[in-house]
């Protein structure tokens, strides 16, 4: 088929799904309903009792619950659920003495081994749906990479397409149907809103209390905006205990956490050597320090191949970004030496030259308070003026527009030239250095194996030569919410972190 | 120019990838023609806010490349002056782009002899009887390395629906050159090999196409799509190395952080995916495209759009004040900012 059918086929699915709308079989799963009631007893108590002495249990058996959700195949075919159950147990063992609801971890117990009894109650309707229509109609949808194996092993046998939600985006197959193993919410809305199929069924437990569908982020403000309708049909028993939950259940909540703690950093200003930055967990148990200044390098593994390096702003890095970052520095520290040895014997002149404007702007900054600073930035028309805390990075080398740079410098009472001319030239070997370096980049990626990323999540590319450093790609698992003071100097250097271990 | 005829008539516009398969007609094609044209004639207007569309399509595959194509054909021909009355003011080394009817060559004149019938046009590298000049263009650029050449773009089914035939030399000669794309590059090449017609239509055979097309049989090598071959190329015609004559820059979003800030004389950027409309804030042309492919995961492009429409924008409607409507599957808004 040739790329303009598939296209149509593209438009024309996406028209038929938002005229209508999708499926939600609500299964009836009273051993994942009794499981589920008992996790949220466990959670009430952990956010009344501080996180600390929980988070293993309680990753654990969020863990079981999520695999319930999106890993439904019969017992012989799912021994990670059998493990997860032990993990329980041996998480319940711990805690026995430890606390005054022995009840609660009896019930947490009792609950997580009945569903170690049984087949998981999802896994009969899909296996029925998928009957009715016919395995060469419909392919079945797994959350993740490791749900696509599980379900594929058990699926194999019938010759059922199993894709993860990726490669259902890239192999495009000529089916109609497809079975979505879990809530909508834990997809993305390109499931719904860019169909790769004119039908799409979700299957997911009745005690699943969020059935809301997704919606393109632009939906709300846009002329033809498309509006996902879900028709609703139960299946099996659902007078299950926690089905009337009218807490609507989020993802967020749904879904492993990491335990982030509490602030640290007292509320100051940070120092000169200092920056604000939030704890990025990452993939192969890392963290960095992630501070608001210039854009990160990152790899987007849909891209081809010499277009994948590419930078994403800060405010961009999401969980699923991957990252890319060199073993103990920072890319930016040396992109400026670089930029400035490109400039030869001016050099030094250039560095002397950025260095002062930029002491002078943290002194200003020091003077008077950032917001006085940003008024009286944006009078002179700097558009960028709320830029003015940023702009003292040597990274960053000058505000790119022309005028934005001219009135800074005049407001620094700095004459023009030779500054401006020394901070134009030195941005354009910057922007050379970087370009060498992204080709470097693009060369190492190329060598890389990017099925292993998408699998483990983070690869590790040695250093050739020694004292060269590795190049680490690793995927953003979860940004915390609050910021903490650091140093400069540690900002954006991974280091080994564990707090992500229920994440991946 | 009327691109407008593709929606006032039931036209059935068709794309095809390869120039000897049937084109394969496509509901979504004319509109977004049109709204490159539309963009076109409301920056026309609006000289003082920039104006900002979204679109939010299933798969983002050729919404750019029709986009900039509608633009180009919206911006009016340049009138240019007799060749022979330009070749008559020329100074020895000028750089000079000579549009003939199988060639556009970027050159250095040398001279003009006159004493001959017909009079001779000299570059470094060629010669050309005048009367052959189709039309000819002085540049300003400095860093070219020239001659280069290459086959007269061909103007195609859609320019001929656009009118565009009669002022073709002059396009060639003197492109706007406004316009910029911002996506993923290897993607965009292929869209740009796209071969667009009417359906029912037989793709259109240039001369140019027919000769490769053998060339290529004769060689058993798989054919390639070239300039003068008619496809979507020859009229978004993207800067390149090799190109003579050039309407559109093409950045990669990867390498775009680098190129920043862009030439003020670009008018329209369309930013083709969440890569490039990362960019967004640090765009300050008049017309901005962004292209939402709603099959990536990635949401922060969207995010990144409406904040700036609910923090800075003023809304622009996108059927009243465009004048255009989207097609089934495409979610469309528009607003202004300040620039």
């Amino acid at each position: 088929m040739s790329r303009i059918a598939q296209l149509n086929q593209r438009y024309a699915a996406s028209a038929e799904l938002a005229r209508n709308g999708v499926e939600l079989v609500a299964v009836g799963d009273p051993t994942g309903a009794r499981l589920n009631t008992a996790v949220r007893r466990l959670m009430i108590l952990a956010r009344d009792d501080g996180p600390e002495l929980w988070e293993d249990l309680i990753g654990a058996v969020k863990s079981l619950r999520w695999r319930l959700v999106t890993q439904p195949q019969p017992l012989e075919f799912n021994p990670g659920l059998t493990d997860t159950v032990d993990h329980v147990r041996k998480q319940v063992r711990r805690l026995r003495g430890a606390i005054e609801d022995e009840a609660l971890l009896d019930e947490l117990l009792a609950a997580a081994e009945a569903v170690g009894m049984a087949d998981p109650a999802l896994g009969h309707v899909l296996s029925r749906s998928i009957e009715e229509v016919g395995a060469a109609y419909c392919v079945v949808v797994a959350a993740s990479k490791p749900a696509q194996l599980g379900l594929s092993e058990w699926l194999a046998k019938g010759k059922v397409l199993v894709l993860t939600s990726g490669e259902l985006e890239r192999q495009q197959p000529l089916v109609d149907q497809a079975y979505v193993v879990g809530p909508p919410r834990f997809y993305r809305s390109s499931l719904v809103t860019a169909p790769a199929t004119g039908a799409v069924s979700f299957i997911l437990p009745a005690w699943f209390g969020d059935r809301s569908i997704p919606r393109s982020a632009i939906a709300a403000y846009a002329d033809g905006a498309i509006r996902i309708e879900a028709k609703i049909f139960t299946e099996g028993d659902d007078s299950e205990p926690g089905n009337d939950e009218t807490v609507a259940e989020v993802e967020d909540e749904f879904l492993p956490q990491p335990s982030w703690g509490t602030r640290r950093s007292v509320d100051r200003e940070p120092g000169d050597d200092e920056v604000e930055a939030r704890r990025v967990l990452l993939s192969g148990n890392l963290a960095i320090w992630l501070d608001d200044g210039d854009r990160i390098r990152a790899l987007d593994p849909q891209q081809p191949a010499g277009e994948r390096v590419v930078y994403t702003e800060v405010g961009a890095v999401r969980p699923g970004t991957f990252l890319l970052l060199r073993q103990g520095e920072t890319e930016r520290g040396a992109l400026y030496r670089a930029g400035i040895e490109r400039l030869g014997a001016k050099g030094p002149a250039v560095d002397g030259a950025q260095r002062a404007w930029k002491k002078k702007l943290a002194l200003r900054l020091q003077e008077v308070t950032y917001r006085h600073a940003v008024s009286e930035l944006r009078a002179r028309g700097v558009r960028s003026a709320d830029r003015a805390r940023a702009w003292m990075e040597p990274s960053l080398v000058r505000p790119n527009r022309d005028e934005d740079f001219e009135g800074l410098l005049q407001w620094l009472d700095i004459p023009m030239q030779p500054t401006f001319g020394y901070a134009t030239m030195l941005r354009r070997a910057h922007h050379q250095a970087s370009a060498a370096l992204r080709e470097e980049l693009e060369r190492a990626v190329s060598e890389g194996d990017l099925t292993a990323l998408e699998r483990d999540g983070h690869w590790l590319k040695e250093g050739k030569r020694e004292g060269s450093r590795g190049l680490i790609a690793t995927r953003v698992l979860a940004i915390s919410p609050h910021k903490e003071i650091v140093s400069r100097h540690d900002a954006r250097v991974p280091f080994e972190d564990r707090s992500g271990k229920w994440l991946e | 120019m009327s691109t407008t005829q593709s929606e006032r008539a039931p036209l059935h516009l068709a794309l095809a990838e390869d120039p000897l398969a049937t084109a394969e007609r496509a509901p979504w094609i004319g509109p977004m023609l049109a709204l490159g044209a539309r963009a076109a004639r409301y920056a026309a207007n609006h000289a003082d806010r920039q104006l900002v569309v979204a679109l939010s399509v299933p798969r983002r595959d050729f919404a750019a490349a029709l986009i900039a194509s509608g633009w180009v054909m919206a911006r009016p021909a340049p009138t240019l002056p007799d060749p022979v009355d330009v070749a008559r003011g020329l100074a020895h080394g000028a750089l000079v782009r000579v549009v003939t009817e199988r060639e556009v060559i970027v050159d250095r004149f040398s001279r003009l002899n006159e004493t001959i019938t017909p009079p001779r046009l000299h570059l470094s590298s060629s010669q050309w009887q005048l009367p052959r000049i189709r039309a000819l263009h002085v540049l300003n650029e400095t860093e070219l390395q020239v001659p280069i050449r290459m086959a007269r773009p061909h103007v195609g089914a859609i320019g001929r629906l656009a009118r565009l035939e009669d002022t073709w030399d002059a396009r060639l000669a003197a492109p706007a050159f406004d316009l910029a794309i911002v996506g993923t590059q290897a993607w965009l090449r292929d869209d740009f090999d796209a071969f667009l017609s009417c359906e029912g239509d037989a793709v259109d055979r240039p001369k140019e196409l027919v000769e490769d097309l053998a060339k290529a049989a004769e060689k058993g090598k798989p054919y390639k799509v070239a300039f003068g071959h008619g496809s979507l190329l020859d009229v978004v015609l993207p800067e390149t190395p090799k190109a003579s004559t050039w309407s559109t820059k093409v950045y990669a979003s990867s390498r775009f952080a680098e190129q920043l800030p862009l030439p003020a004389s670009l008018r329209v950027i369309v930013l083709d995916g969440s890569g490039a409309i990362k960019y967004l804030g640090e765009i300050e042309a008049p017309v901005v495209v962004c292209i939402l492919d709603r099959s990536v995961a990635d949401e922060t492009a969207a995010e990144i759009v409406v904040q700036m429409r609910n923090t800075r924008g003023e809304l622009v409607s996108i059927s009243e004040d465009l004048g255009w409507r989207p097609p089934a599957g495409v979610e469309a808004l528009a607003f202004t900012v300040a620039l």
